[in-house]
């Protein structure tokens, strides 16, 4: 689905990635797991195509859609309007029937819990409902891969789990999934893979199902 | 008392002609100063430099020059003569659309990096991006700064009477010389122009409200 080959990416002569080599089959979550700066970012950015690598390529099977940490919600438009844009501005040949996406972001906005919310702006939402306006929001484009960058970050442990219990019914419609996190129960929860990155190279590449306390195991190379 | 009238009047028609160069300027520094500032940012170095030089050079001349320029020479050298009133609009609209583009383009800066990245990764097309992505959030968030240029660009609008345009400045100064009396022509000048500053203050507060909802 997706293949990362010897992948290279510095910053002002600071190597971010060095040499990342890692593929994604159909329907796995894969996890991203790391120190800050260690590179899962850049990673999941050369995957989007949001950065360019300096050296390797990156193959992709499918449309891709993106979860930023920080949601990147579009301030002056409702949830609705934020749903609805993309797909109404959609270049010709990728242009849907308006009554079509209008219906599935109905559908997507109810399955995530929020329907409620359509036409209030994000200023008003909590950290967990811009989390799922983002999500719902990237679900619109129809993607066959969904990054998510540290799709956790600042929520409290209930959220969390819900965002875990999405992911997963996300996925079950047959979305393959690269999350990126420096929360290892959260990752060994959702993910049937984890990649370890350090200083920008893999450290560990593990399948989570094969271990009793993946956690720990994964802690000792943190 | 029907001379005060007369002269309130007077200076009243006065009005009138400021208020065409304000929106005349407005209308014009605001689609140049667009216009340059989403221009600067396709990242071409020639254009870059173009509008560097161009907001350089109208903000380090005096106003009181560049209209005198287009009133004054222009005819010499497109052979078109302007109106005093078309000169001034022209004039005041370019000068307020280079304070107009880098307004703009703080505004621009100021805006997330995310928010280009997000329409990219919805694979919105570059030009609505701009225009119902980006533009109406910068605009949102420079609105007070927009309000102080138009406010600025008001008083500016006095220049006119250089060229003898009959704005509210140059007619409560020719109802002084008729009647050899300075001190209430000018403080009517100076009530209209600060109602109108007022008027403007009023309605910017307003939309400001009105636009709250959708700031980050």
């Amino acid at each position: 689905m997706l293949k990362v080959n010897s992948v290279y990416k510095s910053f002002h002569h600071i190597c971010i990635l060095n040499g990342i080599s890692l593929g994604i089959s159909k329907s796995e979550i894969l996890g991203l797991a790391g120190p800050s700066g260690s590179g899962k970012s850049t990673l999941l950015r050369c995957m989007q195509g949001l950065e360019k690598p300096d050296g390797g390529f990156i193959e992709r099977n499918g449309k891709t859609g993106f979860m930023f940490q920080d949601f990147q919600l579009f301030a002056h438009m409702t949830v609705m309007q934020n749903l609805l844009y993309a797909p109404s501005v959609a270049p010709g040949a990728l242009r849907e029937k308006k009554e079509e996406y209008e219906k599935r972001a109905v559908t997507i906005l109810e399955n995530l819990g929020i329907a409620s919310k359509s036409e209030v702006y994000p200023k008003s939402l909590s950290g967990g409902q811009k989390q799922r306006v983002a999500l719902a929001r990237s679900l619109m484009v129809k993607p066959d891969i969904l990054l998510c960058d540290e799709p956790t970050s600042g929520l409290d442990v209930a959220t969390t789990m819900d965002v875990v219990a999405l992911l997963k019914s996300v996925c079950e419609t047959g979305v393959t999934m690269v999350i990126a996190s420096h929360d290892l129960d959260f990752l060994t929860k959702i993910s049937n893979r984890i990649v370890l990155l350090k200083e920008g190279r893999i450290v560990i590449n593990i399948e989570v199902p094969k271990f009793d306390d993946p956690v720990a195991f994964l802690k000792e190379y943190y | 008392m029907e001379r005060l009238l007369a002269s309130f009047l007077q200076i009243g028609a006065g009005a009138i002609v400021t208020l065409q160069m304000l929106l005349g300027g407005i209308l014009i520094s605001s689609s140049i100063g667009t216009l340059l500032s989403v221009i600067r940012f396709s990242k071409s170095k020639l254009c870059t430099f173009i509008i560097d030089r161009f907001v350089s050079i109208i903000r380090g001349t005096p106003l009181i020059l560049q209209l005198s320029l287009i009133y004054f020479s222009v005819p010499g050298i497109l052979g078109v003569k302007l109106s005093v009133l078309s000169a001034g609009v022209v004039a005041f609209g370019i000068n307020s659309s280079a304070y107009f583009a880098e307004i703009l383009r703080s505004g621009i800066e100021s805006l997330p990096k995310g928010q280009f990245e997000a329409a990219k990764t919805l694979g919105i097309p570059r030009f609505y991006m701009w225009k119902d992505i980006i533009m109406p959030q910068v605009f949102i968030n420079i609105f007070p700064a927009i309000i102080n240029e138009i406010i600025a660009l008001l008083k500016e609008t006095a220049m006119i009477s250089v060229i003898g345009g009959m704005d509210i400045m140059r007619s409560s100064q020719t109802i002084a010389a008729e009647q050899y009396e300075y001190f209430v022509p000018l403080c009517m000048a100076g009530a209209y122009y600060y109602s109108l500053v007022v008027f403007i203050e009023f309605i910017g507060r307003k939309m400001e409200n009105k636009m709250a909802y959708a700031k980050g």
